[in-house]
């Protein structure tokens, strides 16, 4: 589904990618772990279209996709939930919903419907203004918007950073039920996240992969996996 | 005092339909836009030329020189401001100040360079709550009130305007959602420009029409902007007619001091303010 060759990005002359390779497959959860400043978000952004790779291909359903805006990139089928839980604060979160039916022409009813499939709380909240949700519920509605017009793949970008522990176990039930739905590419620095829900990792550390982990013994050894950090 | 205080309220009135325009441009796409200034005086030289053509009916000259702008402001966006999107604030100045100054040149070639005094289209004036004040400038009140509503309203209501207001506090979070903002930002630019326009048109009986009449009222509208926060409908809207007092009752005690004590003001809010740009 979305395949990322030999990427290479810069800011200016300062190169932070360099030669990036990775695979998704349809339904797949795969996770990319790393430090701060490894990389991760410019990956993410590269691929969305919001910075243009120096070289490299990407690939979605085998059609190149660099140099596609942002907005040519999210009616393809891929949305990217950015990192920091950044909902549209002064709009209420009906209101956030409808913006993403939008595009997609999407009848608000299935998308409110699809938003509290996997949330049924979210119900009490549809009228007050997203930026008063806690930060978890915040994760929830950057989910739900994101799914609204059936999008094929969800780049997430480090969704439980900042959450209390109850609040995680929301955000992950959310992605669990999403599990075959939709192929996701997450974000993610808590190994124990990666271990109950990856199919694949990569591991990423200055710029490079130092590891692609697709065994499932491997990726719940957290300690393993801690020394390509 | 009467008098200074209906006075403030008109200059309230004409700063708050040039500023609005400025502070949504400003807010969505942080340029700062001086050809806004530009827009202002040739909605008010439009005005000039047409009202021979339509036996001096204000309102239908108006509405015509209201809309004429409409292609020239899209013209500015097209091949001026969209290049400056994302690049530095400091292009934005640099680039729209030269259209300024090359649109100030062309005025000047075509009306010449001297004042064109306009005359109170209506020419009564009412009493209103015991203010005696000419007719003309309580419907420039009311209008900036009806504006202020309409543009409260259509931001609300309409999926422009919820896509602007998203756009205003996270611009790739919606072009992530696959809306291009730029055709949003375009109808932002149109909308300000042409309130700009109508600014001018409003203001031209009050004082006179002449070249530089926009970079005049430019500086302040940029105060109002400031003080009143980026993209902030009803803050611009009590900031115009707080700047817009304030420079009346200034002026009615020391003249010189007027638009200077509107950037003092300025100044102690975004001290105590302060905005990112």
């Amino acid at each position: 589904m979305l395949s990322v060759t030999n990427l290479d990005v810069a800011y200016g002359n300062a190169m932070v990618l360099h030669g990036i390779s990775m695979e998704v497959e349809q339904g797949q959860m795969v996770f990319v772990a790393g430090r701060n400043g490894a990389g991760k978000t410019t990956l993410f952004k590269s691929i969305a279209g919001f910075l243009k790779p120096s070289s490299g291909a990407v690939l979605f359903e085998g059609k190149s996709i660099v140099g596609l805006p942002p907005e040519k990139v999210a009616l393809l089928g891929i949305r990217y939930i950015f990192q920091d839980k950044r909902v549209f604060s002064n709009l209420t979160v009906r209101e956030n919903l409808e913006l993403a039916a939008y595009p997609v022409k999407e009848n608000m009813k299935d998308a409110v419907d699809k938003v509290l499939q996997i949330y049924p709380k979210m119900e009490k909240f549809l009228s007050l203004r997203a930026g008063s949700l806690s930060g978890g519920q915040r994760q929830i509605l950057l989910i739900g918007r994101a799914l609204i017009g059936n999008p094929k793949l969800l780049l997430i970008d480090e969704p439980t950073e900042g959450l209390a522990a109850g609040t995680i176990n929301d955000v992950l039930n959310v992605l669990s039920l999403m599990r075959g739905k939709v192929s996701m590419v997450i974000v993610e620095q808590n190994l124990s996240v990666v271990g109950m829900l990856a199919d694949k990792v990569y591991m990423v550390k200055e710029g490079k992969i130092m590891k692609e982990i697709v065994e499932k013994a491997e990726i719940n050894d957290k300690m393993a996996m801690e020394s390509y950090l | 005092m009467i008098n200074t205080i209906a006075y403030g309220l008109t200059i309230g009135a004409i700063l708050f339909i040039i500023s609005i325009g400025l502070s949504l441009t400003f807010g969505t796409m942080r340029i700062v836009n001086f050809a806004h200034g530009l827009v202002y005086t040739i909605g008010a030289y439009l005005l000039v030329s047409i009202l021979p053509f339509v036996r001096n009916n204000f309102i239908l000259g108006a509405l015509i020189a209201v809309l004429a702008v409409i292609p020239i402001s899209y013209v500015i966006e097209r091949f001026v401001i969209r290049k400056l999107y994302g690049v530095s604030i400091d292009y934005a100045i640099i680039a729209t100040y030269a259209v300024v100054l090359i649109g100030i040149d062309a005025i000047k070639w075509i009306w010449g360079a001297s004042p064109i005094p306009l005359s109170d289209p209506v020419g009564i004036d009412v009493n209103f709550i015991g203010i005696t004040l000419p007719l003309y400038r309580l419907i420039i009140i009311l209008l900036a009130i009806a504006i202020f509503f309409a543009l409260s309203i259509f931001f609300k209501k309409s999926m422009v305007g919820k896509i602007v207001i998203a756009a205003l506090e996270d611009k790739d979070a919606v072009r992530g959602l696959g809306i291009s903002v730029e055709k949003y930002f375009t109808y932002v630019f149109v909308i300000g420009s042409s309130l700009a326009a109508l600014g001018g048109v409003l203001y031209a009986p009050i004082t006179s029409v002449h070249p530089y009449m926009g970079m005049m009222v430019l500086l302040v509208s940029f105060a109002v902007v400031l003080v009143g926060g980026l993209g902030n409908i009803k803050g611009t809207f009590i900031s115009a007619f707080v700047l817009g007092m304030v420079m009346a009752i200034t002026g009615r005690f020391w003249g010189p001091a007027a638009e200077t004590m509107v950037f003092v003001v300025m100044g102690i809010v975004l001290i105590f303010k302060p905005i990112e740009v």
